[in-house]
């Protein structure tokens, strides 16, 4: 009986080092991340860099986008930061509707909330600017603080992957 | 059309500044053709701020520490260049700057909305310090150090500035007592 096992265990860790130890792969339902994540398709669908990235590489290949002293460590404020931004977010999307080409930075840099929005060219620039105009204002009363909005124009959406 | 856009405002901005205040003679320009935000006309400034002088003795510190904190350790690094070099510049003597370790922040939070107990996830915030320490400053240059380097804070960047103040001694201690009791405790 010793024997036996004996002679198991060394079976298993002779496979064990050669490399070809196989084994049933499960993973639960929950197991796999799927946060901010969008899974490889056919290859029709256009992706920006922002979207290809996966959350883990934020840091590495991606940056913030929105900044904030909320989350530091003894640092307050960060829930009213994120109500606030998940607002403007919707809101500039709503106001520039099918003009954005991707997401908003937002930055806070003492008193003043900077956002900066890269845009596709779709309205008269004179419409822009009453828009532009508009949100400053808008946004500047809500939250009692000045608004700057800064604006990068591009053609057409910059594609970085097809998934 | 970025650049569109950039030159129709910058076009604006001359227009406005060439109504206000023309003068031909300054109008010559000797730049190349592209148009550059450039003040060529006469702009009345405002008078120069009088240097104000009062009777009350400057603020001596003994020592002024500034600690920053990010999530970013390139931006804090980029920022530390910048705040030692405005230091040199300004002729303070700089006593030390350090980096303390860094804090972090952990959570451990169910992955899904309603079960799956045996599935959490884990999220961390960094943060990273800098301290930069100055030594023997005065009140009016450290009024000026920190408002030029509060004035250039990166966004996402917490400042904390710790004073330590020399002053003078009251009069009710200087003296100490034991000197004034030798001439009446004679018994």
């Amino acid at each position: 009986m010793a024997a036996s096992l004996i002679r198991q265990t060394k079976l298993l860790s002779v496979f064990s080092s050669a490399g070809c130890f196989r084994s049933i792969h499960c993973t639960a339902v929950c197991l796999k991340n799927r946060a901010a994540r969008i899974r490889v398709g056919k290859g029709d669908r256009p992706l920006t860099y922002e979207q290809a990235h996966h959350p883990h590489h934020i840091g590495h290949r991606k940056g913030w986008l929105s900044q904030h002293t909320g989350n530091l460590h003894a640092e307050g404020g960060a829930a009213e930061r994120v109500l606030e931004d998940v607002f403007i977010r919707r809101f500039i999307f709503g106001t520039f509707h099918s003009c954005l080409a991707d997401e908003l930075i937002i930055k806070r840099r003492g008193n003043v909330l900077i956002i900066c929005a890269v845009m596709i060219q779709k309205l008269l620039p004179s419409k822009f600017y009453f828009l532009l105009g508009y949100t400053e204002e808008l946004l500047s009363h809500f939250y009692k603080c000045p608004v700057k909005i800064e604006l990068q124009l591009v053609d057409e959406k910059v594609v970085y992957k097809y998934l | 059309m970025a650049a569109s856009m950039a030159s129709v405002r910058t076009v604006r901005v001359l227009s406005k500044i060439f109504h206000g205040h023309f003068t031909p003679a300054t109008a010559v320009q000797h730049h190349t053709a592209c148009p550059r935000l450039v003040h060529t006309a006469s702009v009345s400034s405002p008078p120069s701020p009088a240097i104000i002088e009062s009777e009350e003795p400057d603020a001596l510190y003994q020592r002024l520490s500034v600690q920053v904190k990010g999530h970013d350790r390139a931006v804090l690094d980029s920022y530390e260049f910048f705040a030692t070099l405005a230091a040199k510049e300004l002729g303070l003597s700089l006593e030390k700057v350090f980096e303390p370790p860094k804090h972090i922040d952990k959570l451990t939070l169910l992955k899904s909305v309603h079960i799956f107990k045996k599935h959490r996830v884990q999220y961390e915030m960094r943060t990273h310090y800098r301290c930069i320490q100055i030594s023997r400053i005065t009140g009016s240059s450290a009024r000026v150090y920190l408002e030029y380097i509060q004035r250039n804070l990166p966004e996402g960047v917490a400042m904390e500035v710790t004073k330590t103040a020399i002053e003078k001694i009251p009069e009710h201690i200087q003296k100490p007592l034991w000197d004034e009791n030798k001439l009446d405790a004679s018994g």
